[in-house]
Parts: structure tokens; C-alpha cells; sequence
């Protein structure tokens, strides 16, 4: 276990390095994480960028810068609240965003937070409708940071794979919690049925078990072809199905009953069929 | 009481199958035909008579028929008469036609008209005229030509009345002259020439036995219609027979043909087997009809020919059927003992029509009433029934009728035969079936002006593959070289192919060689084909089109199948097996291995190829080629001893399982040098340049599914080993069809391939395909199991469209061992799933029910997709890929319609489309056609990231091999991890994708009903479009949206 929390910390460190590292770039929401400032700034500069890169129309560019503006006036506490949350992206509640929606670049933040409040809260949130973004497309940066996209995937997989050494510690940790585990809960439950006033004999001598205490059920050395052979040998002691002549006579009756049955069923398929123009062999 | 009771659905469809394809005669109808006649008889009747007809009203026909004299004075019809099925109220529709029988005048023929075609230049003059005043009726809407028989040499007219009937689309009057009386029979006879052209150079006249015959039919047609009305018309269930087997024709083109079989020689068929009292009046319709088929398929009577018993003194002389028999290869002399009515019939029709009959046979031999789908209900066209399909374009060739358009026979059915000839002989054992039909008259022909148009349609090729074994045969053995005669013969057909050789047993023979690899000997075929049409007939290549290999495109790396790597695969997959039981150092020894992976069993679309970093060698490759980042390992189960030890939760059992693997691996490691790369779940190994991802089958895993299944029904969760036990059962059911059929692994391949290009990778697992496949295959009726890739992967498309999904489960019996027993199980299974379908239509599920014999409860593969709605989006997909290409097959592809087009998914189908860096996807190559979209509006776009590249960089194979050998990526996948990633964070759309290397997802809008969470109904799309592009950041090129979720109120 122990490891786990050492790897966990080192990751996390790695996590704080790569973070640090990559400031220089200019990686929108790092910046957010780091300063609300800055992201505003950043905000303008992005939609300045944007201008440059999409053929869009001016008018649309305009919109967003106002409406860039018009973020800096959003109150920060319920952003900050999104930090906590999630310290990558910085969310933007979503009964403050009426107009702010439309801003394209801050959807993603807004998303995140959506979640949190439908999953968390489970409160219905007035429905509005929101008119498209008439803004071009939406840039996404080949990313720096490990939390979403390929990066993410790289990392995942690389930090899957420690080596066979710790692989094998892993598992052994994680086995030895679980016998432990096992072990609390029957000596809690052999407690609780002590406190009953009964005393659970254990006899651990002789014949393996073959039973599970709890439920009754074999388990364990009996091979499946075994009991399946025992179970077969039962049956042929019962008696056979055709041995009465009630038998016989309910045997058939049943399979006029299903044959029957069987005929209305094709009836109502065929005419299903013909409804919907497919009984033709044309 | 069994046989009755079985019969008994089949007897409920049939009759409803009559019902529908039946027509009855009602006022509207009986008032159309006869307005329509008495139309016919109105325009006949303005005809002066005695007006000079003369060659100019078709000159270009009567040149190109070669008749000389014949001109004559126009003379009204002795009689105009409905015949043919409407009067003997056999209609079947969709072919709803009226016979008109006009029986030409003596008047206007002379007595030995029979000579050179004057009769047939005459006839057809006779109609020109009269299709000139049936032009200017009011009441007719337009005059066709059309052929009787495909037998340009006579044709009919083609009558529309000008009222349209809703009931009756497409209703025509065809107008058939007669020519009863007109000539003297004798003169008509097997053993006389009648046309003086024909026989200047040789001594003895050439008999011209079918000329005799187009002109003897003709002279009795009303007799014989005649004949067949009087059998019918009081026999309610023979002509309901008579239909069955009419619609059992129509559903089969290829023996609904000229030279095969028609609706008038089937009433013949039927009506020999009433007079010949193998039918009598107690049978039912379907009785009549096994009868009927029965008799085609097996009678003797074939072989002397059929003749009808004699009520008049008319009998048929022993040297008379001698002659027809040497003449014609089908006898079935009218009851007036004057023609053989089957002399269009070919050797090669009678034979198809035979084996056709035979499955019908067997069709009905089948339990319960599936065989009525099969019979009556399953298109068996050109396309989905021959192995090998070939077009000839042969317009504008000038050898079809370079010796006259009309012979004995006519010119085209000279060369059908022809080319059937050569194939037969290049071919040999290869081919079970040959069929050649050239199908020549067409609604626009005009042919007033010559026949020289007839060549525009395709000739068609069929081919029947005899077995595998003999169609891939590299060496063709001939005649030993001392047996000079036929040693040359040979060497005539085969040109410069043919070599002599020296064989292993001291024989020496003329032979031809085609060698070829292996993954590509079904181009062999198409080989020889070529070069025998070539070799004989002066055709270009691009006339000749073989449906062989156009989708192989789609299956290659580059020019090579990856297939060619199997061998080596299976080698090295027998090294690990031994190694693994080899293995001392772990506390349970191995006792069994076992591959899961398709690759193992030949179906996997990419089988990998031994990668150069996996290989146990040291050395470090040169960078020569590009050498991929990833590497896809193949699942292998193993078996340890068993051992009362085991833990006894899942989980404990789980990392139990883990820790064995990794001292395997270690063990591995240790002892071979076998790199082991481990996660906490999966444990991978490379040897021989391929990477085996170990998994551990604990049987007391089973068990514990069981203990599950007693507690709680509905929440039934198989666990790890129920599903690896699953697969195991799976993997080596299908390894063992897949030896019985080596057609399998390609058709499952293309099939695979089709699923995840059309982007439903998420919706049909691997193992579902491979079922429908085997289905083909172990219950190929009304077919035969399918020889060639493309035939059964058509199957597997009309399979997929047609089939009734939501009544019937589908079952695959494989060993074909299902007990009554097995078969109840599963169908209750079926109702039971089907139970929740009254009340709600739309939440079906499993909406495929699959049942195999580890499953009877579909619940391996298509227990969660697809979903009623994937569904018909899936069966939607397959119609149309199947009518694309069965059209690709048949008809030529000029303008945009191309094979790729089977794989190319249409982008405009989904609410919006992900499109992804191609070059970040883990094995480029696969990728069939770059993805773009110019429909939608482009919402987000983002750049590739430089952490991936999927081909090594020369920097990577800098330092030991150790390191270079774990920068080799096992099983990474981005488009995975996208999709696992979408799928975790949002719930409010469905993604499609190509798990096989497209570069394109699909995303529609879920439109759950949901009471409390409408907040996310209201979202912005495009809001959460840009979420999707962010979560695959480094990978996504771009995000187009198409439309809005529909708002639910």
C-alpha cells in the first residue's frame, strides 16, 4: 500500500513539474488555473487569434471580443468553485452564462461544470435555449498538459506498466489487505452470532469442506462432470414422462396447444408482414 | 399425425403466399383486358384490306434475317384469341400479361414460305403493319417490341392500354401471331434443311432442326394452349401449383431464362405429370409442387425424353425419339407428337435447373416451415447465387455474327454457346456449373432497322465452383505426351500456356502451371478465364469483367494480404504452448493453451505481421522501412492444474489469476528471453515478432456466474471467466468450421471490415459476424455454401437486411447436433426475451437474438448491441450496400457508383461528425479512404500532437534493444481511449466508430425521456461539441456539427 501512496505522490509531483513546465507555452487553460487574470487576457488573446486563423466574419469576431469583455465582470467566486473541483478546468455556473454562452471559447469549462451541478445537486436548472454561436470554430491546441487527449492516453499507459517487480508487489499488497479484510468480517460475524448466545463450533480436522458455510452450497473439490453425473443419475429415478396415460394424453394435448398457437402466431406475423408490403416474393 | 402437423404452417404461408401473388378476376380487371382486345380488334380492323406490304416497312430486318420474297397483300387475322396464362387463370403476379393470339391469314403465304426465313420476314412484317395502326388508337398508350423467348427472329408487340388501373401496374397485352395451317408439317421435319444458304458448300444439306422448330411452334400454339387450358381450367390446386412454381422460377433468373425454363413449359411439366397420373385431384398445391420438383430433379424420364400418352392413332416412331434425343439435349414432345416445346432448352440450363430442383427438395425436407422463406421468398439472382460472376461486353463485335445474324439458330446463342465451350474446356473439373446468357432484347430495340443492336446488353457469365480444393489447384494436368493426338489438341486450346512436364511419378504430360501465393489463389480462376476468352475469342481485356477481387482492396496491407503471415504466427504460437507447459518454476503447472484471438482462426481482418522489435533476437533493425509504434498482441488462454487453494471471490481470484501471469511472464523471461510487458490486468509476451497477451481460465469461475444467476436473474453479470470461457468455446468452434470451409476467413473478413466502415464497430462484435458467416455456410440452403469472397459477402448482406430479427432468433448450429431438445430451450429463451416487446416496442433486447450451442440464451455476444434502433440503422446499411452491389455485379459501372463505395461511409448520416489526425491514428495504413465533411458547420478544429507517432522515428532505435523493445507499445489505442473517455464524461449522445482505422466518428443525439435531468436536454450542442474535441485533444482534426438534438417536451 504504502507504495501505491509513494507512486501517487510522485505522480502528482510529476503532474506539478509538467505544469510548471509548460507555463511558458500559451496554454489557455493552464493560465486559468494559475491566474484568473491572466485567463482574461488570455481570453482576448485567443479570440485575436482566432481572427487570424479562421476565415471568419468580423462582425462575429467583434461579438466575441465583447462578449470576452464581458466576462471580466463575472463574479469569481463560482469560478473559483470550479477550480476546486477540478483543478484543470475552471467552470462557469450555468445560470450566470445566458448571454455569456455564447462566448465559444469557454464551453468546454462550461460543460465540466454542467456535470457537476446535474450530478451533484440533481436540481433541474431552468431550461434555456440557446441560441447557436454564430462565432467560427473552436481551437483546440495540441495540448501540453497530461489530463485530457493523447497525452492523457501516453501517460496512462506508460504508468500501467511499472515493471514486473512492482506489478508483483501491487498484487501482493492488494491480496494480503483482502485476506485481512476477510478475515475482520467473519471474526465480526462469528462475534455476532457468539452475541447470540450460540458458540460456533469449529472442527477443522478430517474431510476438507466441501460445503460453503453460509449458504449450504458445495463448492470447491467437487468437480462440475461429478455433480453433473449425480445429478443425471437422480433423475432417472423419476419416473418417466409417458409412464401414465395422463401423462401421455396432457403430452399431447400440449403439443396440439403449441401447435396451435404456433399458427396464430404465423397468422398475425404474416399479416404484419403484408401490412408493411413485405409479403411479396416480388 | 407428425408429417401433418409439420406441414401444417407451411400449408397456412403457402396459402396466404397465394392469396397475394393470385390474381382474381375481377370486373376492373376482365374490363381493362377486354377493352384493351377489342382495342386491338378496332385498330386490326381499319387495316384496308389488300394493301402491298413490302420489305420497305423493315428493311433492315429482313436483310439481316436473310429472307428473300416477301412481299404479299395484307389479309385481316383468321381469328384474334386471349391464350397463354390469363386464360387459364394462372396469373402470378408481378407479371400481370394477356396473350393475344393473332392467327395469320393463309392469304397472305405462299406454300413454301418455310424457306428462308420468308415466313419469319413476313410475320413480322405483318405486325409492323399492324403496330403502325396501333399507334394511332386513343385507346392505347404505347406499342412495344419485345421477343418471344429472347428469339430476336420473332418478335411480339407489346400493347399498353392507355387506362391505367391502380390494382394492375404495368398491365400489357402481348400480341402473338399464330400460324396454324400454314404449312405442311412434313416439310418441317428434325432431318430437313430449309434454308438453301446453308448448305452450298457441304454435300448433304445441314438439317436445320431449330429453324423447323421456331416455325412448327408457331403452328401450335392455340392446340397446344389449348391442351393446357383443358388440364387446368377444372383443377383448382394444379394451377395454384402452377403458381407456386412460377413464383419459384421468377425468384430464380438464372433458370427463368430462354434456354431454360418458361411459364409456358412449366404448364406443359405439370400437365404431363396430371396426364401421366403422378398428380391426382386429392393432392394439395404443395404436394403437386414436391411432386413436381421431384421429377425435374430426378426422373428418368428425361433421359428418353417426355412424351405425352396418345389418345389419337399420332405416335412417336422409336427412330423419330432417337433423332430428337441426338438433336435436342431436352425432349418434351407436344401431345400432337409434332415438336419438342423444350428445343430452346440447353444442356446447361437443364442441368442448373435440375440442381435447383434437387435443393428445392431439400429446402422442403427441412423441418417446420423455414423452407417456404427459402423456396418461395429468397431472391436467388445471378449475383448472389454463382461463385464467380463475368460480363462480356460484346457491342459492336463484329465476330458474334460474322457468318449472319440467323442460322439455324440465331448468331447470339451460337456464341452463348460458344463461350460456354471454351470455359468448360479451360476450366474442366474446376467448375460445377456454367451458365452463359446473353439476354439481348431490350424495351427500346429497333430492331425495324437490322438486329445488329441486340449486342448493347452484357453477356453474362456464371460459374459454380466445384470445390475449393480443385479451383485453387495450381497444375492443370493433359493428355500424356506420348499420346500425340490429343497432346496437340491441347496444345491448340492452351496456346503458350501449355508446358510439357515432368511429373513425380515418371510421367511426362502437356500441363499448364499458374502458380500463385497463397492468399491469392482465387485470382486463379480468373486467370485462366482470362486468358481462355482471350485465347479464343477476339475480345480486348477491358471487355472482359470478372467479378473476382474487386474488394481485396480492402483486406490488403499495401499489395500484400496480411494474411500470409498466418503460417508463421501458428508456428509461433505452437512455441509459446510448449513453452508454457514447459514452465517448473510456478506453483501449477499449465495443463492447457489455447488461442482466442480471430487471428488464430483466420478471420481477423488485419492478422498482425511479425513486427521486427518483438522477435527474441537482440539485434536492433535498421531503419529501412517504417516500423510501426504499436503492436497488437493476440489473446491466448491458458489452463493451470486444478488446486483447492484458489480463493473464492472474483476479485481475490482476479489478482490471483494476475499474479500467476506475471510469474509466468517472469519464468518466460527468465529462461527463453521473451520480453514480458504487464499491466495489473493483462499480461503480454513477444516471441517470433508477435505479441501474446496470456489470460488464465479458472473453472471455479464458472461456477460462481451460477451462484449469481440463483440470486438475482435480472442482473446477471458473467463473469471473467464465464466470458473467457465464452470465447474459448467460440474460438475453437469456428476454428473448426473455418477448416471445413476455407472460404470462411475471407468472407468473415470482408464482413468484419463492412461492419466498421460503416462505423458500427460499437454496435456488432467480431464473434457475432463470424455467427452470421457460419450461417452461411453450415445452413447455406437454398444456396450452396459459398466459393468465392464476394458471393458470400453478398450473402452476408442480404442475411443481414432480410432477416426477421425481431421474430425470429437466429439460430447457428455449427456440428449441426441441436437436439429437439436444444431447439425448444432456445426458442423459449427467444419468447421469453421477446416478452417485453408488446409493451414496448422500441426497447427490445437483445434486438439480434444469436443462440449457438455454448449460448442458447444469446447472451455472449449481442446480449447490450445492437439496440433495436443500431439495429435498423445496421439493416438499413446492408440493404443498400447489397442492392449497390449486386448492381456492381450485374450492370457496368459507368458514373459514380464504384466498389469502394461499399466501404465508404456516407458522413451526413449523423448529428455530427469527429473527424481524427489520421496520421495519429495506431496503424495508418488501414485507414481506407480519408475522411472529410463539407456538410455541417465546422465548430472545432485542433492540431495533432507530437507525443504519438505511429512509425518509429530514427531516434527511437538509438540504445540497447532492451529499451528499444519497451518503447514498442502493446495494445495502444487512442481511438479507444477517445471513445472509452467520450463515453465516461458525457451520456447525452451515441457515438459510432471504426475500430479497424477509420478516421471518422459518428455522434447522433441520445433522446432519452428523462424526468429530472431536462437541464441537459436544454444544453447547447455546440457546447458540448467543444467539450468532445477538448477530451481528444492531440487527436482530433476537427468537429462538425450537423444538427440539434430534438428538444423532448
Amino acid at each position: 500500500m504504502g507504495n501505491l501512496k509513494e507512486k501517487l505522490e510522485e505522480e502528482k509531483k510529476k503532474k506539478k513539474k509538467s505544469e510548471k513546465a509548460k507555463k511558458t507555452n500559451a496554454e489557455l487553460f493552464q493560465k486559468k488555473v494559475m491566474l484568473k487574470k491572466e485567463e482574461k487576457q488570455n481570453e482576448n488573446i485567443k479570440t485575436t487569434g482566432k481572427k487570424k486563423r479562421r476565415r471568419e466574419k468580423e462582425n462575429n469576431v467583434n461579438a466575441d471580443k465583447v462578449e470576452g469583455e464581458k466576462n471580466k465582470n463575472k463574479p469569481r467566486k463560482k469560478k473559483r468553485k470550479g477550480e476546486e473541483k477540478n483543478n484543470a478546468l475552471v467552470g462557469k455556473s450555468v445560470q450566470q452564462d445566458g448571454y455569456e454562452e455564447q462566448n465559444g471559447k469557454s464551453k468546454k469549462p462550461n460543460r465540466k461544470k454542467k456535470e457537476h451541478h446535474t450530478l451533484k445537486k440533481g436540481e433541474t436548472i431552468p431550461e434555456k435555449i440557446e441560441e447557436a454561436v454564430e462565432d467560427g470554430a473552436y481551437y483546440i491546441s495540441s495540448g501540453e498538459d497530461c489530463s485530457k487527449g493523447m497525452r492523457k492516453w501516453l501517460t496512462e499507459y506508460r504508468q500501467s506498466r511499472p515493471g514486473l517487480k512492482v506489478l508483483q508487489q501491487w498484487i501482493d499488497q492488494f491480496i494480503t489487505a483482502h485476506e485481512e479484510k476477510l478475515e475482520q468480517e467473519r471474526n465480526e460475524r462469528e462475534a455476532r452470532v457468539a452475541e447470540d448466545g450460540w458458540t460456533v463450533v469449529v472442527h477443522h480436522k478430517g474431510r476438507k469442506k466441501t460445503t460453503d458455510s453460509q449458504s449450504g452450497i458445495t463448492v470447491g473439490s467437487v468437480a462440475p462432470a461429478v455433480a453433473e453425473s449425480q445429478l443425471t443419475k437422480k433423475k432417472h429415478k423419476e419416473i418417466g414422462p409417458d409412464f401414465y396415460r395422463v401423462q401421455k394424453r396432457e403430452a399431447q394435448r400440449n403439443e396440439i396447444l403449441a401447435i396451435q398457437s404456433k399458427f396464430e402466431q404465423d397468422r398475425k406475423r404474416i399479416q404484419q408482414l403484408r401490412a408493411a408490403g413485405k409479403f411479396q416474393p416480388y | 399425425m407428425d408429417v401433418d402437423t409439420l406441414m401444417e404452417p407451411m400449408d397456412l404461408k403457402v396459402s396466404e403466399l397465394l392469396k397475394e401473388v393470385q390474381v382474381d378476376y375481377s370486373p376492373a380487371l376482365t374490363e381493362l383486358v377486354d377493352d384493351t382486345v377489342s382495342a386491338i380488334k378496332e385498330a386490326i380492323n381499319q387495316i384496308p384490306e389488300g394493301i402491298e406490304v413490302t420489305v420497305d416497312e423493315a428493311p433492315g430486318f429482313v436483310k439481316d434475317i436473310g429472307a428473300d420474297k416477301v412481299e404479299f397483300k395484307f389479309k385481316k387475322p383468321k381469328s384474334v384469341e386471349i391464350g397463354g396464362s390469363y386464360s387459364m387463370k394462372c396469373i402470378a403476379k408481378p407479371d400481370i400479361n394477356v396473350d393475344l393470339f393473332i392467327q395469320l391469314p393463309k392469304e397472305c403465304f405462299h406454300e413454301k414460305d418455310y424457306l428462308n426465313y420468308r415466313y419469319h420476314a413476313k410475320r413480322f412484317l405483318y405486325l409492323c403493319i399492324l403496330k403502325k395502326f396501333l399507334k394511332s388508337s386513343s385507346l392505347v398508350h404505347k406499342v412495344e417490341w419485345s421477343s418471344f423467348h429472347n428469339e430476336a427472329r420473332k418478335p411480339v408487340l407489346l400493347v399498353y392500354p392507355a387506362r391505367k388501373v391502380v390494382e394492375f401496374p404495368g398491365l400489357f397485352v402481348r400480341v402473338i401471331p399464330t400460324a396454324k395451317f400454314l404449312f405442311n408439317v412434313a416439310k418441317l421435319d428434325m432431318k430437313r434443311n430449309n434454308i438453301r444458304a446453308l448448305n452450298q458448300e457441304g454435300n448433304t444439306p445441314l438439317p436445320t432442326p431449330r429453324y423447323n422448330s421456331s416455325m412448327l411452334e408457331d403452328m401450335f400454339l392455340e392446340d397446344n394452349t389449348e391442351f393446357l387450358k383443358k388440364t387446368f381450367l377444372g383443377w383448382r390446386e394444379l394451377r395454384e401449383a402452377l403458381i407456386l412454381l412460377k413464383v419459384w422460377a421468377q425468384q430464380r433468373s438464372s433458370i427463368y431464362a430462354h434456354d431454360c425454363l418458361n411459364e409456358f413449359l412449366i404448364a406443359v411439366i405439370l400437365s404431363y405429370l396430371a396426364t401421366h397420373e403422378k398428380v391426382n385431384n386429392s393432392m394439395k398445391p404443395l404436394q403437386i409442387f414436391r411432386v413436381t420438383m421431384d421429377f425435374i430433379a430426378s426422373s428418368k424420364s428425361w433421359s428418353q425424353g417426355l412424351y405425352f400418352w396418345q389418345q389419337r392413332e399420332v405416335k412417336v416412331s422409336k427412330e423419330e425419339r432417337l433423332l430428337y434425343k441426338e438433336t435436342f439435349p431436352v425432349v418434351i414432345c407436344d401431345s400432337y407428337a409434332h415438336l419438342n416445346l423444350a428445343f430452346r432448352m440447353k444442356s446447361n440450363g437443364f442441368l442448373e435447373l435440375q440442381d435447383e430442383a434437387a435443393l428445392a427438395l431439400k429446402c422442403l425436407e427441412k423441418s417446420g416451415d423455414v423452407a417456404f422463406e427459402d423456396i418461395f421468398m429468397t431472391k436467388i439472382d445471378f449475383s448472389s447465387k454463382f461463385d464467380y460472376c463475368i460480363r462480356l461486353n460484346l457491342k459492336g463485335n463484329s465476330k458474334v455474327c460474322a457468318s449472319g445474324f440467323c442460322l439455324d439458330d440465331e448468331c447470339w446463342r451460337f456464341y452463348e454457346q460458344k463461350v460456354h465451350n471454351i470455359l468448360s474446356q479451360g476450366l474442366s473439373d474446376r467448375a460445377k456449373f456454367i451458365r452463359v446468357i446473353w439476354r439481348n432484347f431490350h424495351s427500346d430495340c429497333d430492331i425495324e432497322n437490322g438486329l445488329s443492336t441486340l449486342d448493347t446488353e452484357p453477356l453474362l457469365i456464371g460459374i459454380s465452383v466445384s470445390s475449393l480444393e480443385k479451383a485453387f489447384r495450381v497444375v492443370d494436368i493433359g493428355p500424356n505426351a506420348d499420346n500425340k493426338e490429343e497432346a496437340l489438341k491441347f496444345r491448340k486450346f492452351w496456346g503458350e500456356k501449355a508446358e510439357l512436364r515432368r511429373f513425380r511419378d515418371g510421367k511426362i504430360a502437356e500441363s499448364t502451371v499458374w502458380e500463385s501465393k497463397q492468399w491469392a489463389k482465387h485470382l486463379i480462376l480468373k486467370r485462366i478465364i482470362e486468358y481462355v476468352l482471350l485465347q479464343h475469342l477476339s475480345l480486348s481485356k477491358t471487355n472482359v469483367l470478372q467479378v473476382v477481387d474487386q474488394l481485396d482492396f480492402s483486406l490488403l496491407h499495401g499489395v500484400e494480404d496480411p494474411m500470409s503471415f498466418s503460417a508463421s504466427l501458428l508456428a509461433a504460437f505452437e512455441l509459446l504452448s510448449k513453452r508454457l507447459r514447459c514452465i517448473e518454476d510456478i506453483p501449477l503447472k499449465v495443463s492447457s493453451v489455447q488461442p482466442l484471438d480471430p487471428a488464430f482462426r483466420f478471420t481477423s481482418v488485419f492478422p498482425p505481421r511479425p513486427h521486427p522489435l518483438a522477435s527474441e533476437k537482440g539485434h536492433v533493425p535498421k531503419l529501412r522501412k517504417l516500423i510501426s509504434c504499436c503492436i497488437q498482441p493476440l489473446e491466448v488462454m491458458i489452463q493451470l492444474e486444478g488446486s483447492g487453494n484458489w480463493p473464492m471471490d472474483e476479485v481475490a481470484i482476479e489478482k490471483t489469476k494476475s499474479a500467476f501471469l506475471l510469474k509466468i511472464g517472469e519464468s518466460l523471461q527468465n529462461s527463453w528471453g521473451m520480453t514480458c510487458i504487464a499491466t495489473e490486468d493483462d499480461v503480454d509476451v513477444f516471441l517470433s515478432g508477435f505479441a501474446f497477451r496470456l489470460k488464465i481460465l479458472h473453472e471455479r469461475g464458472l461456477s460462481l456466474v451460477k451462484r449469481e444467476i440463483g440470486s438475482d436473474i435480472v442482473k446477471r453479470v458473467p463473469s471473467v471467466d464465464k466470458k473467457l470461457f465464452v470465447r474459448g468455446q467460440h474460438s475453437s468452434m469456428i476454428n473448426g468450421l473455418q477448416g471445413i470451409y476455407q472460404m470462411y476467413g475471407p468472407v468473415v473478413r470482408l464482413a468484419k471490415r463492412w461492419v466498421a466502415s460503416h462505423l458500427f464497430s460499437d454496435c456488432l462484435v467480431e464473434e457475432a459476424v463470424e455467427l452470421l458467416v457460419a450461417h452461411l455456410f453450415v445452413k447455406p440452403l437454398p444456396f450452396t455454401a459459398p466459393c468465392s469472397r464476394i458471393v458470400g459477402f453478398l450473402r452476408f448482406l442480404r442475411l443481414l437486411a432480410d432477416y426477421d430479427w425481431t421474430f425470429s432468433p437466429f439460430v447457428v448450429d455449427i456440428n449441426n447436433d441441436f437436439t429437439p431438445i436444444d431447439k425448444k430451450e432456445i426458442y423459449d429463451n427467444f419468447t421469453l426475451s421477446r416478452k417485453g416487446h408488446e409493451e414496448n416496442a422500441q426497447n427490445i433486447s437483445p434486438s439480434m437474438f444469436l443462440a449457438t450451442s455454448y449460448d442458447k440464451a444469446s447472451e455472449a455476444w449481442t446480449r447490450f448491441a445492437p439496440n433495436s434502433l443500431e439495429l435498423k440503422r445496421l439493416v438499413a446499411y446492408a440493404r443498400s450496400s447489397a442492392n449497390l452491389l449486386t448492381r456492381l455485379v450485374l450492370e457496368d459501372q459507368t458514373g459514380p457508383l464504384k466498389w469502394e463505395c461499399l466501404f465508404r461511409t456516407p458522413l451526413s448520416n449523423y448529428d455530427a461528425v469527429i473527424l481524427l489526425h489520421a496520421d495519429r491514428l495506431p496503424y495508418p495504413q488501414r485507414l481506407l479512404f480519408p475522411s472529410n465533411s463539407n456538410q455541417g458547420r465546422l465548430v472545432v478544429h485542433g492540431n495533432a500532437s507530437k507525443a504519438f507517432q505511429p512509425f518509429m522515428l530514427p531516434g527511437d532505435l538509438r540504445g540497447n534493444s532492451e529499451e528499444i523493445k519497451h518503447k514498442l507499445m502493446v495494445n495502444f489505442d487512442p481511438l479507444r481511449s477517445y471513445v472509452a473517455d467520450l463515453q465516461k464524461e458525457f451520456n447525452t449522445f451515441k457515438l459510432w466508430y471504426d475500430s479497424l482505422g477509420g478516421d471518422a466518428i459518428g455522434l447522433t443525439w441520445e433522446t432519452k425521456k428523462r424526468g429530472r435531468d431536462e437541464a441537459c436536454e436544454g444544453e447547447d450542442p455546440i457546447k458540448v461539441l467543444k467539450g468532445v474535441g477538448e477530451v481528444g485533444k492531440g487527436f482530433v482534426r476537427s468537429v462538425y456539427f450537423l444538427k440539434a438534438p430534438r428538444l423532448m417536451k
